[in-house]
């Protein structure tokens, strides 16, 4: 039997996720049943990485955000929104946490990409041109 | 309207301010593309994502320690093989990577000149950091078939067999192939000797591909006491480097090199060797997985070195001339030359250089096989001077060699056999040649012309070199003028012709055995 690419796993079950045919919990005894059988349980946090890729690119996007301190409602309604309008999704679905090790700043996580503005990377960035020159 | 007019666009400045466009764009408050790294190890990262990636981009894995670049080579639909360009040390699973959005370049121009660096532009002789104002892309399209022009200058080795028998021209490929211990890049080294001493402007690009630091270190104080190291640049890794660095040598020292051809001046890459370049490349393809062919090198062993080789051309008049001439460095297993990688070489280049180790135990060193070495396209390229002497030289020798292997066996000779051999065994000693030691052009039409013409024949084998150092001598104390004369490269005239058998018979008497 060929092996199925995660791509095309990962495609299979977000399309049917946003059909929701068959339902959920079908679909999650499918694929487990599926990954058990085919010895690729190891994978499971790669396909749920590549689901997350492909329901956002149907616009429904996951995002997760790390900061140093606790963010204001006000400050998470303003990141969601400028996720939707990066991202032109039709839902997101926002979780935060707080990692003192960022030091400052903010980290806006979605399937594929990322944007990094915290002060731990930027301290990473200009080590590394220090370390150039 | 200030717009600058199609016709003085300058296309070279406007694909670098383009780079540094690149480079420099604010991409603040934008959503990067990112990856993340499942597998590590062996040099090589296994990355989840990213999939616009191109192959041989410039990828920045994000450690504690600071950025360490990697370059993708596998691009498969679940996953992307990347080779590190630095220590892996800190490098983990979970760590978040980046496009650079570049693919590889290295520093080049006039800046790099005497400098000993790595194949990432970084300096490994102590001194300041390369500050070069243009860079060059690794991997590079070769010149197309109409921005080339025959090859037809020469580049003089100083070696008097190879710019005799085997003449070399400017954007040729010459393979200098031989077992280990032969005198291969002895060969390299004088040829870039020679370009100072003759003051050639050629300039030179040693590629050290995994050889020992001590070695290169030998190397750079030599070209340093021959004067040569000023146009001279080093590419150096050596056997401890990450097997991406060897890979990546000859690709970067070659974007160096076309920087001068492409600015219409001449250089000579030396690629030192080629062999290790080859496992280097096997190593990666095997730790990324890919199947094993021939020997286990993967099935695109001969692009590897034919992309690399192509990239040497001699350019159209239209293109400004410039000339980019390649001695690649093969090293054989007991003289086996229908192994894999020696043959792939072999039929990519324009003739090769082969060196038996029977003949440099013989003494005789060069240690070149008339018989088994060929140059493809340099005859064209010859000086006219060295043709007019060396026109029989190589048939002679294989024909001498082949009889005096025969020769052992009986014992009477009939005379004009005696006399070949013995021509021979004079031309054998002639072509013998100290390391270090170029010779000039005049310095290689007398000699040869004083053994082929009979000058010397009563000069016995053991004395040869004592009676051409004597004429030599001679000449430049007594014919000064027509010797520079001579140098330039034109065929000797009659009346040149007669100084040197003048000047070689009054020699030849003081030797005669």
């Amino acid at each position: 039997m060929t092996r199925l690419s995660r791509r095309s796993i990962a495609e299979y079950v977000a399309t049917s996720l946003i059909e929701g045919k068959p339902s959920k919990k079908a679909l999650l005894s499918e694929l487990a049943a599926f990954l058990i059988d085919t010895q690729r349980t190891d994978e499971l946090d790669l396909i749920v990485r590549d689901i997350e890729y492909y329901l956002a690119e149907k616009g429904y996007v996951r995002t997760n955000i790390v900061s140093a301190f606790d963010l204001s409602a006000e400050t998470k309604k303003a990141l969601e929104a400028f996720v939707k309008k990066a991202t032109k999704a039709t839902q997101v679905s926002l979780s935060s946490m707080v990692e003192p090790a960022v030091l400052g700043g903010v980290k806006i996580s979605v399937p594929g990409r990322e944007l990094d503005q915290t002060i731990v990377r930027q301290l990473t960035v200009l080590k590394t041109r220090f370390k150039k020159v | 309207m200030s717009e600058q007019s199609p016709t003085n666009l300058d296309i070279n400045s406007l694909s670098n301010d383009l780079r540094n466009a690149i480079e420099n764009l604010d991409t603040k408050k934008q959503l990067d593309e990112v990856g993340v790294i499942t597998r590590i190890g062996d040099g090589v990262a296994w990355i989840h994502g990213l999939r616009s990636a191109g192959y041989s981009e410039v990828l920045n894995i994000e450690t504690p320690n600071g950025i360490v670049e990697a370059f993708a080579l596998n691009l498969l639909e679940d996953e992307i093989g990347a080779v590190l360009l630095g220590d892996d040390a800190a490098v983990k699973a979970g760590q978040t990577v980046r496009l650079k959005g570049t693919v590889l370049e290295v520093p080049v121009g006039p800046e790099l000149l005497g400098r000993v660096v790595n194949p990432l532009g970084h300096a490994l002789d102590g001194g300041p950091a390369i500050k070069a104002k243009q860079t060059g892309l690794v991997e590079r399209e070769a010149i197309g078939v109409m921005g080339r022009k025959s090859v037809f200058e020469p580049l003089m080795t100083g070696i008097m067999a190879i710019d005799a028998m085997f003449p070399i021209g400017r954007g040729q490929r010459e393979l200098i192939i031989g077992d280990r211990q032969t005198g291969k890049t002895a060969i390299a080294i004088d040829t870039m000797i020679n370009q100072a001493k003759q003051n050639t402007g050629v300039v030179n690009v040693y590629v050290a591909i995994g050889q020992k630091f001590s070695k290169i270190a030998r190397l750079v104080e030599r070209l340093k006491q021959e004067g040569v190291m000023d146009q001279t640049i080093i590419v150096a890794t050596s056997p401890s480097d990450p097997a991406s660095l060897l890979y990546l040598a000859p690709y970067a020292a070659t974007a160096m090199g076309e920087y001068f051809r492409d600015n219409s001046q001449h250089a000579l890459m030396i690629y030192d060797d080629l062999t290790k370049h080859a496992v280097a490349y096997r190593q990666m393809s095997l730790l990324l997985r890919r199947p094993p062919g021939r020997e286990a090198y993967p099935g695109d062993v001969f692009y590897l070195h034919s992309r690399l080789l192509e990239r040497s051309a001699k350019l159209s008049d239209e293109l400004g001339g410039g000339s980019l001439t390649a001695l690649p460095i093969i090293e054989t297993q007991a003289g086996d030359i229908s192994a894999y990688i020696p043959t792939n070489v072999i039929s990519i280049t324009d003739g090769q250089i082969f060196l038996e180790t029977d003949l440099f135990y013989q003494g005789i060193r060069p240690a070149i096989s008339a018989g088994l070495s060929v140059s493809r396209v340099g005859g064209a390229a010859q000086t006219a001077a060295v043709k007019s002497v060396s026109s029989h030289l190589k048939l002679g020798l294989s024909q001498f060699r082949e009889l005096a292997s025969f020769a052992q066996f009986g014992s009477d000779l009939d005379e004009a056999t005696k006399k070949q051999i013995d021509r021979g065994q004079r031309l054998t000693e002639l072509l013998k040649q100290h390391q270090y030691k170029p010779a000039a052009i005049w310095e290689q039409v007398v000699s040869i012309a004083a053994v082929t013409n009979g000058f010397f024949d009563t000069v016995t084998a053991a004395k040869i070199k004592d009676a051409q150092s004597a004429l030599l001598t001679k000449l430049w104390a007594e014919h000064k003028k027509d010797m520079q004369t001579l140098d330039k490269g034109d065929k000797p005239d009659d009346a040149m012709n007669k100084i040197i058998e003048t000047a070689a018979r009054s020699a030849a008497k003081g030797f005669a055995g």
